[in-house]
C-alpha cells in the first residue's frame, strides 16, 4: 500500500484472565489479529456473538481493564507518536486525543446520553473543550452540525427520553462527529433500530464520513449492512480474524469455509433457494479447539487443521485468508 | 374447513396518565385474520417496533385481554375462563420468545422446564412418562434428553437453547406456536437451521406457526402468508412471496426498500 494506514493492528492479543479459588481461566478473546485501516475508509468487522468483536474494539481503543489483559502486539494510530499504544498512554495525552481524533458511536444510545442532562449540555460536556471559542460560537457550530444530520435545533432543549430511538442515535452520531475526528469506532450503531430508520442512519454515517474523510471501524453482525456500507471487511470467528479483504471481493468470492457459509446462508427477497444452517455450535473460547478453531464445523477439515493453526495468507490483492484448505502464497 | 384461530376486529388500547393527563393508546386496531385447522402454515406478522406485533401475540396467548373484537381458538374464547379451561388452552397454544437466555431461569436446569411442561400440559403422570415425552420433543428439534440432562442455560449456545425452547413448546403437542422474533438473538451461522426447523415442524407435525419478525428476508424465505402492521393497523396482507415481491401499500414499499440485501451493488448502495 502506498498510503500510510491510519490504524495498524499488529498481532494484537488480549486475553481475559481470571483466577478464583485456585481455578485459573484464560479466555483468548482477541488472538493474534492483524489488519490495517487506510484513511477515508470504512472497515467492517463481522462475526457472531462472542467472536471477540467488542473485545477487539476495546483493545484498540485502549479500554483495557481487568480481567482483560493485553498479552502482545499493538494497535498503532498514525496520529499517535510512534511506538505508543493508547493503552498506558498518559492521561493528559489521552484527553487531547479522545473525541478530537478518535471517537465512538455506541450501540445503546439510551445508555450513552445522560438522562438528566439536556442534549445541549451533553454536547457542551463532550465537545466544548476540544472546539473552544465562546459559548455562542459553539452553539452555532452545534446547530450547523445537527442540521447535517437533519436534526432540528430544538433537539438541543430536549432530554434524551423525549427523542425517538432513531433521533437519539443521530444525536450520538452528531456527538461523535462534531469534532471532525480522524477515526471513528462504531460498535453496532444501528442494531437496535428499525430497518427504515437504520437505512437512514447508515446513509448519514456514510455521507458524513465521506465529507470529513475520516476512517470508520464499523462493527456489526448484519451482513446486509456490511454489503451496503463498508469498503473493506474482516470476518472474525472465535477470537481470530479468518478473512479480510475488500467487501466486494468477500461477498463475490468468499474463500474461508466459514465466510462462504455465512454469505451463502443469507436469505434474499426474490430468491427461494433452500438455505442451510451450519452444523455444530460456536466454540467455547475458554476451551478453544486445537489447530484451526473452525475445524469441528468445517466441511473441508483435514488432519493439519486439527493440529496446526492456519496463518493469515495473501491470496489476492488485499485479500487475506487464514485456512489450510485455501491455496495461496505465504504473506 | 374449521378455523383454528379466528381474529375478528381485535383491538387493544391502553390508557396512560392520571386524571388530567389521561390518554388512550391504540396499540392494536381492528385486526382480523383466520388460521385454518387442516391447513398448517407459517403466518408472519411484520412491522417496526411499536407497531403492535407483540401486543397482538400476547393477546393470542391469552396473556392480555382484548379491548374490542373477538379472538377465538377452535371456537372457544382465548385464554379460557376456569383454570381447567386455561390449562387446556395453554396446551394448545405455546410461545417461543426472542431471547432464550431470558426465557430460562439461569438457576434452574433446563430439563426441569421440559419435564414440568410434560407433567402439566402433556398429560404425563409420572417422571418416566414425562422424560419420554421430553425426549420425543427434543428429537424433533435435533437434540436428545441425554444431551441436555442436568445442564444449565449458560452451558448451551444461543442456537441450542432456542432449540430447547422450541422443544419445550412441542412437549404439550400444541396446535399453534407463537414465535416472537425467534431468530433475532441467534447467531448468523445457526439462524437458518432454526428457520428451517419451523418449516419442518409445519410440514411434518402439521403445526401452525405465527412468526413475528422484522426480518423481511426470512419471512420471504419461510412464511406462507403474512400481514404487515403499522401503528397497530394491518396495512397489507396476503401470500408472503406475492406481497414482498410486489408490495402495494406505501409503508410496505418503504419497508421492503429499506432491506439491505447482502449483495454488493457498487460502493454507494446507501445514499
Amino acid at each position: 500500500m502506498t498510503t500510510q494506514p491510519i490504524l495498524r493492528v499488529d498481532h494484537l492479543k488480549a486475553h481475559f484472565r481470571s483466577s478464583y479459588f485456585g481455578v485459573y481461566r484464560e479466555v483468548p478473546a482477541v488472538d493474534d489479529i492483524s489488519f490495517d485501516v487506510a484513511p477515508n475508509e470504512i472497515f467492517g468487522l463481522a462475526g457472531e456473538s462472542s467472536s471477540g468483536k467488542t473485545t477487539l474494539m476495546k483493545t484498540i481503543a485502549g479500554l483495557i481493564a481487568p480481567p482483560l489483559e493485553l498479552i502482545g502486539g499493538k494497535a498503532q494510530f498514525s496520529f499517535m507518536p510512534p511506538e505508543t499504544n493508547l493503552y498506558g498512554a498518559d492521561p493528559a495525552q489521552l484527553a487531547r486525543i479522545r473525541w478530537s481524533k478518535l471517537s465512538y458511536i455506541m450501540q445503546g444510545s439510551m445508555n450513552v446520553l445522560n438522562p438528566l442532562r439536556q442534549i445541549r449540555s451533553i454536547f457542551r460536556d463532550f465537545a466544548a473543550v476540544h472546539i473552544g471559542g465562546s459559548n455562542s460560537d459553539f452553539e452555532t457550530k452545534t446547530v450547523n452540525h445537527l442540521s447535517r444530520l437533519r436534526l432540528d435545533p430544538s433537539v438541543l432543549d430536549a432530554y434524551p427520553h423525549e427523542l425517538s430511538g432513531g433521533m437519539r442515535q443521530r444525536v450520538t452520531i452528531a456527538l461523535a462527529t462534531i469534532c471532525r475526528p480522524d477515526f471513528i469506532i462504531a460498535d453496532e450503531p444501528t442494531t437496535a433500530l428499525d430497518v427504515i430508520v437504520q437505512k437512514e442512519v447508515l446513509g448519514m454515517i456514510r455521507s458524513i464520513q465521506r465529507e470529513m474523510g475520516s476512517s470508520v471501524l464499523f462493527v456489526t453482525h448484519d451482513m446486509g449492512v456490511h454489503a451496503a456500507l463498508t469498503d473493506k471487511l474482516g470476518i472474525m470467528y472465535a477470537g481470530c480474524l479468518v478473512e479480510a479483504g475488500r467487501t466486494a471481493d468477500i461477498f463475490n468470492a468468499p474463500q474461508h469455509p466459514y465466510t462462504r457459509h455465512l454469505i451463502h446462508s443469507l436469505p434474499r427477497i426474490g430468491d427461494t433457494v433452500q438455505r442451510t444452517g451450519l452444523t455444530g455450535t460456536p466454540p467455547n473460547l475458554a476451551n478453544p479447539p486445537s489447530g484451526c478453531r473452525f475445524h469441528p464445523r468445517c466441511p473441508l477439515a483435514s488432519d493439519i487443521c486439527r493440529t496446526e493453526r492456519p496463518m493469515m495468507r495473501q491470496i489476492a490483492t488485499e485479500h487475506r485468508v487464514a485456512c489450510h484448505a485455501v491455496a495461496g502464497d505465504d504473506a | 374447513m374449521t378455523a383454528l384461530l379466528t381474529l375478528n376486529n381485535v383491538s387493544k388500547s391502553f390508557t396512560r396518565g392520571g386524571i388530567l393527563s389521561r390518554h388512550r393508546i391504540e396499540a392494536v386496531k381492528n385486526v382480523s385474520f383466520t388460521l385454518e385447522n387442516n391447513r398448517p402454515e407459517i403466518f408472519a406478522i411484520i412491522g417496526e417496533s411499536g407497531s403492535g406485533k407483540t401486543t397482538l401475540a400476547r393477546m393470542i396467548l391469552g396473556m392480555q385481554e382484548v379491548s374490542g373484537g373477538s379472538l377465538t381458538l377452535e371456537g372457544n374464547r382465548v385464554g379460557g375462563r376456569t383454570r381447567k379451561e386455561r390449562l387446556a388452552f395453554m396446551a394448545k397454544v405455546q410461545p417461543i420468545f426472542q431471547n432464550p437466555f431470558e426465557a430460562f431461569n439461569p438457576l434452574k436446569k433446563i430439563d426441569y422446564y421440559l419435564l414440568l411442561t410434560a407433567m402439566r400440559f402433556g398429560g404425563a403422570v409420572d417422571v418416566a412418562e414425562a422424560e419420554a415425552a421430553a425426549d420425543v420433543a427434543l428429537r424433533q428439534v435435533g437434540l436428545s434428553l441425554s444431551e441436555i440432562r442436568g445442564r444449565f442455560p449458560h452451558e448451551m449456545s444461543g442456537g441450542q437453547l432456542q432449540r430447547v425452547a422450541i422443544a419445550r413448546a412441542l412437549v404439550s403437542k400444541p396446535r399453534l406456536i407463537i414465535a416472537d422474533e425467534p431468530v433475532s438473538m441467534v447467531d448468523a451461522s445457526l439462524r437458518m437451521a432454526i428457520v428451517n426447523l419451523f418449516g419442518e415442524l409445519r410440514d411434518k407435525l402439521g403445526l401452525s406457526i405465527i412468526y413475528i419478525t422484522h426480518d423481511l428476508a426470512t419471512a420471504y424465505y419461510i412464511a406462507d402468508r403474512l400481514i404487515i402492521m403499522q401503528k397497530g393497523e394491518v396495512v397489507e396482507a396476503g401470500a408472503a412471496r406475492e406481497v414482498l415481491s410486489d408490495p402495494q401499500h406505501p409503508y410496505s414499499r418503504q419497508l421492503r426498500d429499506a432491506v439491505l440485501s447482502p449483495q454488493v451493488t457498487g460502493s454507494l448502495s446507501i445514499q
